[in-house]
């Protein structure tokens, strides 16, 4: 359902608190104070959430991780986020940053324009606590398109596919499920959660279907177009773009969905 | 954990979005397509008026040309060109192209640009030419 505004344990309170930090003891360079602004969300306190200011010195830090931990060891040890290769290869601190999602460890700070940093957890998704959500829900849309190979052949070794093929694969199979495309679409905002069945399987689903789909070891072709051929599960994409816009891998779920919807209209001939 | 969403709170989207040509071009292609609905009521009553006799044509006739209702002709006009140009975008995509980052902005772009200039140049000739 489409619902413009934040449910009333969710709408962000007044309250926020504000940290100023010091000179940063590792720098050499002049003092560069930022301000980052953050979603800070406790459901175990009972309080709505609210934002909190933190003043850090950034004269020494590149990525906005690294201010994160920054903030976390200087100013206030309870703020809470995911994160752990550091390098865009886990997915695993994905949030919003300035208003799109992205991973904060492959955000630079030079992207951030002059003003505050505003720092919020990933779009339309349950606070487990501050920057952290539960993906429950994303990850069960990835294993319902059944994302590994189903051949008929058992060949003694591996399965044979030519450079031309494996090539089709190219753009789609390094997908990290960071999730920052799928919470970036209003498709799935307002039909990525729903338990009638009708249900908007999102983005990053979509982009490992069509990476199954143009495997060519893959047998069950026709299988995985039956389960997509749906109002919802498929059909909620009208080509927003806020994927594509999003996905700090540089990949195309726009691109590929369209693939998808175009090889229904192929079979049905 | 939908279970639990009494308590959970649901994370900020629409309020922190930054948006975005083409997710303006999204919205605003639905948008446009709703008030044409509307605009086609429009149309209908003013044949239906023309067809009833020069009075009812001639009361219909005024209100469509006071300013406010020059206005909504005007709006009118923007989204069937809006909608149009869009729609052609959608169909280049339905084909299979333009979904590069720069490509999807850039005709996003050209159909908000696009819309407002045919919009304008229909009207001007609609006063140059009418005169009524």
């Amino acid at each position: 359902m489409v619902e413009l505004t934040l449910p009333r344990n969710s709408k962000i309170n007044s309250k926020g608190k504000s940290y100023k930090g010091e000179k940063s003891a590792s720098s050499d360079k002049a003092p560069e104070m930022r301000t980052f602004k953050i979603y800070r969300s406790d459901p175990d306190s009972g309080e709505n959430p609210r934002v909190d200011t933190y003043e850090i010195d950034v004269s020494d830090v590149s990525m906005v991780l690294d201010a994160l931990i920054r903030i976390k060891d200087t100013l206030d040890p309870t703020v809470t986020f995911r994160r752990s290769c550091r390098e865009g290869v886990c997915g695993s601190c994905a949030m919003n940053i300035n208003g799109a999602n992205t991973l904060a460890c492959t955000k630079g700070m030079d992207e951030c324009g002059s003003g505050d940093v505003a720092i919020y957890p990933l779009p339309h998704q349950p606070v487990v606590k501050d920057l952290v959500t539960d993906l429950s829900k994303f990850y069960e849309q990835h294993a319902a398109i059944e994302p590994f190979l189903q051949s008929d052949d058992e060949p003694e070794k591996e399965h044979i596919q030519s450079h031309e093929d494996r090539e089709k694969l190219d753009g789609l199979y390094e997908c990290i499920l960071c999730a920052c495309c799928s919470t970036s679409c209003p498709s799935y905002w307002w039909n990525g959660d729903k338990d009638d069945g009708n249900e908007y399987l999102g983005p990053a689903a979509l982009l490992q279907a069509y990476r199954w789909l143009q495997d060519s070891r893959d047998d069950e072709k026709s299988k995985r177009l039956d389960y997509l051929d749906d109002n919802f599960r498929l059909y909620r994409c009208h080509t927003i773009f806020n994927c594509t816009s999003v996905c700090p891998k540089g990949l195309n779920p726009a691109e590929a969905i369209a693939g998808i919807k175009r090889m229904m209209v192929e079979r049905a001939k | 954990m939908s279970d639990q969403s009494a308590s959970t709170p649901l994370s900020p989207h629409l309020q922190i979005w930054r948006w975005t040509v083409t997710l303006f071009c999204s919205i605003t292609h639905r948008a446009t397509g709703m008030a044409m609905y509307a605009g086609t009521i429009l149309l209908t009553i003013w044949l239906a008026a023309a067809a009833t006799g020069e009075a009812a044509f001639n009361t219909v006739q005024g209100i469509y040309t006071s300013p406010f209702g020059l206005i909504v002709l005007f709006g009118y006009t923007w989204a069937l060109f809006f909608h149009l140009l869009n729609g052609i975008r959608h169909f280049v995509w339905d084909a299979g192209y333009g979904f590069s980052i720069p490509a999807s902005r850039g005709s996003a772009w050209a159909v908000v640009g696009g819309s407002l200039a045919l919009t304008v140049a229909v009207w001007s000739a609609v006063f140059m030419l009418g005169g009524n």
